[in-house]
């Protein structure tokens, strides 16, 4: 069970993700609701390399045959955090341009090109 | 030196060009950073060239820190495969670079806005896009690629427009983005690894519910970028906002890497997964393409916003283009990596020949700008030809793509296909002719007004200038005869469509991946007559030469043929829907990814 709730908690967190940015009346909101849609990402990573009784995976001092959690999977949130961090920060800063030149953070307010 | 170890390079000369820029960019001032970027991105295109001639029907890897495949052919380490059509594409990524560097020569007074590290960071990541074998790699290339996007998009930030375009672009692609990580760890999960060829090996002939979810995600994800129906809307808003020289590498390239990367996971990993449903997925495949094609073509055609026209016609071919991934065969994908080339030289040329009207005219909009453009002749000239290669016309490289893509449909009994793509050809180059004849000739009526073209994009350049310099003209010309001189090259659709076979064959990938075993090279079959493409072509050019003096004149023909005019006005619906809000773009993409899920639900479970 403990195998698949992680997982439902991804895809759930992922689900309010979407639909907290769909809904969204204030783009600070609205990326905000972006980092949560991403943090069910490091749910599912973290559920991935997870193993239950598992040690961490330094091989000195441990005899061989130990059982570890995957090694690889933190490289992979590291990395994704890393870059999903210049991408809020890129977006949040294109919020306060839009607060300083147009005057709003409303998204409905900002339209200016449509059809 | 060997070939190999000459991959990463074209991937960290320009970061390490870029970091310099952008630290000592104000003591060494406009001009000499220019001409470094400028020199930086010829150089990696003559590296890119190297590493194409090299790879050429002979796909080859390089293992990162000699990390090769040791014990049982397991694959450890990240691993750079290059093929033909990696290779090509990064051709054209470091070519539009140089020309779009080029461009900006006159444009842009300050170094302020780090727009030449911006450039090379992008072009760098597209490289490393085209070359790698890794499945997470692709993912950091296709984020590096973003984030450089996203910024340049934005450059302009003293007005609303590119903000909100800037925005919008940033996160559609960044909710893409997420589902490709999802999508990632899934197969990681199943398979423990992250290497194309050895997450194909693992998977085998698998096909459960958690391998159809992570091609879903993956797919989609990707499909964001190449603009694909219903996920498409960030890039109208984005193109119309940008600097044309960027706009020439986001239509040229960014998109068809997109579109790239989808066959790239396909053919190498749920390949043979999938081998039962290949039917139901071309036709899922297809579907999509042909509506891309006919929204982008409506679309296009109702804007009267030079950039923005632009733009929903890549979205057009965008369909065309995925039309021959979808086909899932070695031929349709040798037309499509001849379309992308020929697509985006052409394409980027138009974008250069917009900035330069924007340059001279000081607007963008084609009801603002009518007759005013008389005496630019050379310019109206490019435009004319740009429309040309955009209806697939001989002697363009278009033609030969399209060929390729239409002779597979019929083998596959999908013999509409070909109709799909003259209409998308039909439209969007009527599209191009009518904004020609307006702005340069004068002819016809007034354009309609839409509510896009009334934005004023502020000029790239500071004072009005009476000529056109050679460092804008000379690219866009380059790009736009580069279409035509590559229809030129001897064996090119035998060759493309050998290098589609060594793309499409995954027991070889692996094979030359994890064991180092060099694929044979296929046999060049002799390419089926052109005829009934020329022709096809033909008619496709005079009736979007027809469509485009239908709109000019529809008040004077009248009749049945006022339905060019109302064609022009575009779909009310239509519009609607592409209504500028992030939240909406982003309910598109999860409705489309649902309904894709749906059918492949439906449709690809054993």
């Amino acid at each position: 069970m403990l195998n698949y709730l992680t997982y439902i908690v991804a895809a759930w967190i992922f689900l309010w993700g979407l639909y907290g940015i769909v809904t969204s009346k204030n783009l600070v909101h609205q990326v905000v609701c972006a980092a949560v849609l991403q943090t069910s990402t490091y749910v599912l990573l973290l559920g991935i390399g997870f193993k239950v009784g598992g040690t961490a995976p330094i091989f000195a001092d441990i005899p061989v045959g130990t059982s570890v959690v995957d090694p690889l999977v933190q490289a992979l949130m590291l990395t994704d955090i890393v870059v999903e961090a210049t991408v809020m920060a890129l977006l949040l800063s294109m919020v306060v341009k839009s607060n300083e030149v147009a005057g709003t953070v409303d998204p409905e307010e900002l339209r200016v090109l449509t059809g | 030196m060997t070939a190999t170890t000459m991959f990463p390079l074209p991937i960290a000369i320009p970061l390490a060009v870029a970091a310099f820029i952008a630290l000592s960019g104000k003591l060494l001032g406009r001009r000499f950073s220019d001409a470094l970027a400028i020199a930086t991105a010829a150089a990696n295109l003559w590296m890119t060239i190297s590493i194409l001639r090299a790879t050429w029907l002979q796909p080859q890897t390089y293992w990162f820190g000699n990390w090769w495949p040791r014990a049982h052919d397991v694959a450890l380490g990240i691993c750079f495969t290059v093929d033909s059509v990696g290779a090509s594409l990064a051709v054209l990524a470091s070519l539009l670079t140089t020309a779009g560097l080029l461009f900006s020569w006159e444009i842009f007074e300050d170094t302020e806005n780090h727009f030449q590290p911006l450039m090379l960071i992008f072009m760098a990541a597209m490289c490393g896009f085209s070359y790698t074998g890794d499945l997470f790699n692709l993912f950091v290339f296709f984020e590096l690629m973003s984030v450089a996007a996203f910024a340049l998009c934005g450059l302009k930030t003293l007005e609303p427009a590119p903000l909100q375009g800037a925005y919008n672009f940033g996160l559609v692609n960044t909710v893409g983005a997420f589902m490709i990580v999802m999508g990632i760890g899934l197969l990681y999960a199943r398979t423990g690894a992250l290497n194309f060829a050895q997450v194909g090996r693992s998977l085998g002939s698998s096909s459960d519910a958690l391998v159809l979810l992570a091609f879903l995600l993956i797919s989609v994800g990707y499909m964001v970028k190449a603009a694909i129906v219903p996920f498409h809307f960030w890039l109208a808003d984005a193109h119309a906002v940008s600097p044309s020289p960027v706009c020439v590498l986001f239509s040229g390239v960014m998109v068809e890497l997109g579109i790239y990367a989808v066959a790239r996971v396909y053919w190498t990993m749920f390949q043979g997964g999938l081998a039962a449903h290949t039917r139901e997925l071309r036709a899922i495949l297809l579907v999509m393409a042909a509506i891309t094609a006919i929204v982008g073509a409506l679309m296009c055609y109702a804007e009267h916003h030079l950039k923005r026209l632009l733009a929903f016609s890549t979205i057009a071919h965008a369909g065309l283009m995925l039309a021959g991934v979808g086909l899932l065969a070695p031929k349709a994908l040798g037309g499509f990596s001849l379309y992308v080339l020929s697509h985006g030289v052409v394409k980027g040329g138009l974008f250069l020949c917009a900035g330069i009207v924007l340059h001279r005219l000081r607007k963008i909009g084609e009801d603002h700008l009518h007759g005013e453009g008389k005496g630019m002749w050379w310019t109206a000239g490019l435009f004319l030809l740009g429309a040309w290669g955009l209806a697939g016309a001989p002697p363009f490289g278009t033609l030969l793509g399209e060929s390729m893509i239409s002779d597979s449909a019929k083998e596959f009994h999908q013999a509409w296909l070909p109709y799909i793509f003259m209409f998308a050809e039909i439209v969007t180059a009527g599209a191009v002719f009518r904004a020609t004849f307006r702005i340069f000739f004068g002819w016809g009526e007034l354009a309609p007004t839409d509510r896009s073209s009334q934005i004023e994009e502020k000029p790239e350049t500071d004072e009005e200038e009476e000529n056109v310099p050679a460092v804008m003209f000379v690219p866009a010309a380059v790009l736009i005869l580069l279409g035509i001189a590559l229809s030129a090259v001897p064996n090119l659709r035998s060759t493309a469509e050998a290098g589609a076979q060594l793309f499409t064959n995954q027991f070889t990938y692996a094979q030359a991946v994890l064991q180092n075993v060099e694929p044979a090279a296929p046999a060049l079959t002799a390419p089926e007559p052109l005829t009934s493409s020329i022709v096809r072509s033909c008619i496709a050019l005079a009736l979007a030469l027809l469509l485009a003096l239908g709109s000019l004149f529809h008040k004077r023909i009248g009749g049945w043929l006022k339905f060019t005019h109302s064609l022009e006005l575009g779909n009310p619906i239509l519009r609607k829907a592409h209504s500028g809000h992030p939240g909406d773009y982003v309910a598109w993409l999860s409705f489309g990814t649902a309904l894709l899920g749906g059918m492949f639900v439906w449709f690809l479970r054993r």
